[in-house]
């Protein structure tokens, strides 16, 4: 932490960076946030996946202190982020989904504005070049691309040191090479002790920077939990393409067949008792297992699943 | 790392909080000042009233000199600090530029009055340039009451920012400022007593106008530099401060009003 920032208690064991409880929110009837829960602590990435109106902006902003819960509690390094915000707010940084910069001042001008609300800023050049943007200093905003914004708009949100950062889809619109810088960027600060919690769209960026994963579905977490305790809730997938004179498959318990030959399918929630069964049954008959692939289930499959009960008229 | 905060008092304090506005401010001032047609619009209104107020003949009971301050106070608040702002507040909510301040340390307040700096400094160096003029013409004489004439310009100039604030409440996007504006610039400002005196209209009418939002400021202003009534009557100093309870008391409740409606109606956020 900077020595000229804010005093801070003394250390509380294990206590989290955040804390929501029964957290609710509603817009006239409709219930947007329907209870959730989580706690987020120092040094941990946790990430708030779901379909686009399944509740994350909406519980992103009483976190954030831009709105009142409707029910439940949230706590910021142990305060309320709406009634003690004049004491949250030097250590919480906020990315938007959404959010604008006036367009005619230069990306550096921008940065020292922030700065001058900010009450323990990082130095601007540092900012600039901690989102490659030293080069672009000069430059006014509404002549960044779009990948250049949203690396203005993160060195906006770091700008004030933040011990715990929020980030609502923070690649969005990023090309492959800037979203690995801005996961890089990430790394540090949680390296540094920041609790951050993202929502993203791409199931690639929670695999590779969340260490903890809440799924919301129409306003509720359906999932939670690491990311590999999450893949387990869905089956592994064994795929291989046999032969039509090919002995007939044996029977292995756990499996449930989806395709069969020629290209066949297999999903299993014992996936290497099944896969050892198949590749004995292969050898003692002389099979030849073709294009063989075995997979444990991914985050991804786990999302989608949830995902699409929530597209079937049941869920 | 502590996961926790320090007892701290949750109020800013006051440094902190005309820093923070001061930063903004810079910002928004530098904004302006690279708008070239601002710039341009902001020198040449004042000249354009200078001149076109004796020359138009504009009827009044006051002298040439203090009826230019009144039109210049009147026609700016109006045109330019009440007008610019909903449209600055508008085109900064759409844009989703109030809501990433909020995001920041910088409180509401602190984000609508750095927002506001650069409208207000205008306003204040327009009614300066005229006063300027107002002297060049060798029309300029001492206020009958100074005081009156400094709560007028920085009442109505607050009252302003906050009715700007309220009317986004009901203003979409800054081009429908063209025409949510209406009302106050057209309808309140012509009952007013900036364009014709307020003696002129019955009795009845002219009690209504003098409870619209515009009215005191002029009033003040008239009796303050001029020492001149609403219906028309000369007083002294003394006289000046016997008749501004009612203009005092009318700008006062419309301050409270439209801090009500403000405080209520605001919006950081475009809907959704």
């Amino acid at each position: 932490m900077h020595p000229s920032a804010p005093p801070v208690s003394a250390p509380v064991e294990a206590a989290p960076a955040i804390e929501v409880r029964d957290l609710r929110r509603s817009y006239g009837d409709f219930e947007a946030v329907r209870g959730i829960s989580f706690e987020v602590q120092p040094g941990e990435v946790f990430a708030l996946l779901g379909v686009n109106g399944a509740g994350k902006t909406s519980a992103l902003e009483v976190l954030e202190g831009l709105a009142p819960p409707g029910g439940g509690s949230v706590r910021v390094l142990g305060a309320d982020p709406v009634r003690d915000r004049a004491r949250v707010r030097p250590h919480l940084g906020v990315l938007l989904q959404f959010s604008g910069l006036p367009g005619d001042l230069t990306v550096a001008e921008s940065l020292h504005t922030w700065a001058g609300t900010l009450t323990d800023p990082r130095p601007v050049p540092e900012a600039l070049a901690q989102v490659q943007l030293a080069h672009r200093a000069d430059v006014r905003v509404r002549s960044l691309s779009g990948g250049e914004r949203r690396r203005l708009d993160l060195a906006l949100a770091l700008l004030g040191r933040p011990r715990v950062v929020v980030l609502d889809e923070p690649t969005t619109g990023l090309d492959p090479e800037s979203r690995r810088q801005v996961w890089g960027l990430v790394r540090d600060l949680v390296a540094d002790g920041a609790a951050v919690v993202l929502t993203t769209h791409h199931l690639e960026e929670a695999e590779e920077l969340a260490d903890r994963v809440a799924v919301l579905r129409a306003g509720q977490i359906v999932l939670s939990g690491t990311k590999e305790e999450i893949a387990e809730t869905q089956p592994a997938t064994i795929r291989f393409t046999l032969d039509e004179d090919a002995p007939v498959l044996p029977q292995v318990a756990g499996v449930q067949v989806v395709a069969q030959r020629p290209r066949v399918e297999w999903h299993t929630r014992a996936l290497q008792p099944v896969l050892a069964e198949l590749l004995a049954w292969a050898a003692e008959h002389h099979v030849v297992l073709r294009a063989l692939e075995a997979r444990a289930a991914s985050l991804e499959q786990a999302f989608l699943a949830v995902a699409a009960e929530a597209h079937t008229p049941s869920a | 790392m502590s996961t926790t905060l320090a007892p701290a008092p949750s109020t800013p304090s006051a440094p902190a909080r005309l820093r923070r506005v001061a930063a903004l401010a810079r910002g928004e001032l530098r904004l302006f000042l690279r708008n070239r047609t601002a710039v341009a619009n902001s020198g040449l209104l004042p000249l354009l009233l200078v001149a076109a107020v004796p020359a138009l003949g504009i009827d009044g009971e006051l002298p040439l000199g203090p009826r230019l301050l009144v039109a210049a106070v009147g026609v700016t608040l109006v045109f330019v600090t009440y007008y610019n702002l909903v449209i600055t507040f508008v085109a900064r909510r759409e844009e989703m530029v109030l809501q990433r301040m909020r995001t920041g340390e910088l409180t509401g307040l602190e984000v609508l009055v750095g927002t506001a700096v650069p409208t207000l400094l205008v306003t204040l160096a327009q009614v300066a340039l005229v006063a300027v003029g107002v002297v060049v013409l060798g029309e300029w004489s001492a206020p009958v009451e100074f005081l009156l004439p400094v709560i007028a310009l920085l009442g109505g100039a607050l009252l302003m920012t906050v009715l700007a604030a309220a009317s986004t409440s009901f203003t979409r996007s800054a081009e429908s400022a063209q025409v949510t504006t209406l009302p106050l610039v057209v309808v309140t400002s012509a009952l007013s007593g900036l364009l014709t005196p307020l003696s002129v209209f019955p009795e009845p009418v002219a009690l209504v106008a003098r409870l619209m939002p515009v009215t005191p400021v002029v009033e003040l202003l008239q009796l303050g530099l001029a020492g001149v009534t609403w219906d028309g009557e000369s007083v002294d100093a003394a006289g000046a401060w016997g008749a501004a309870p009612l203009p005092l008391a009318v700008l006062a409740g419309w301050l409270v009003i439209g801090t009500v409606a403000a405080t209520r109606g605001f919006r950081w956020a475009p809907r959704r």
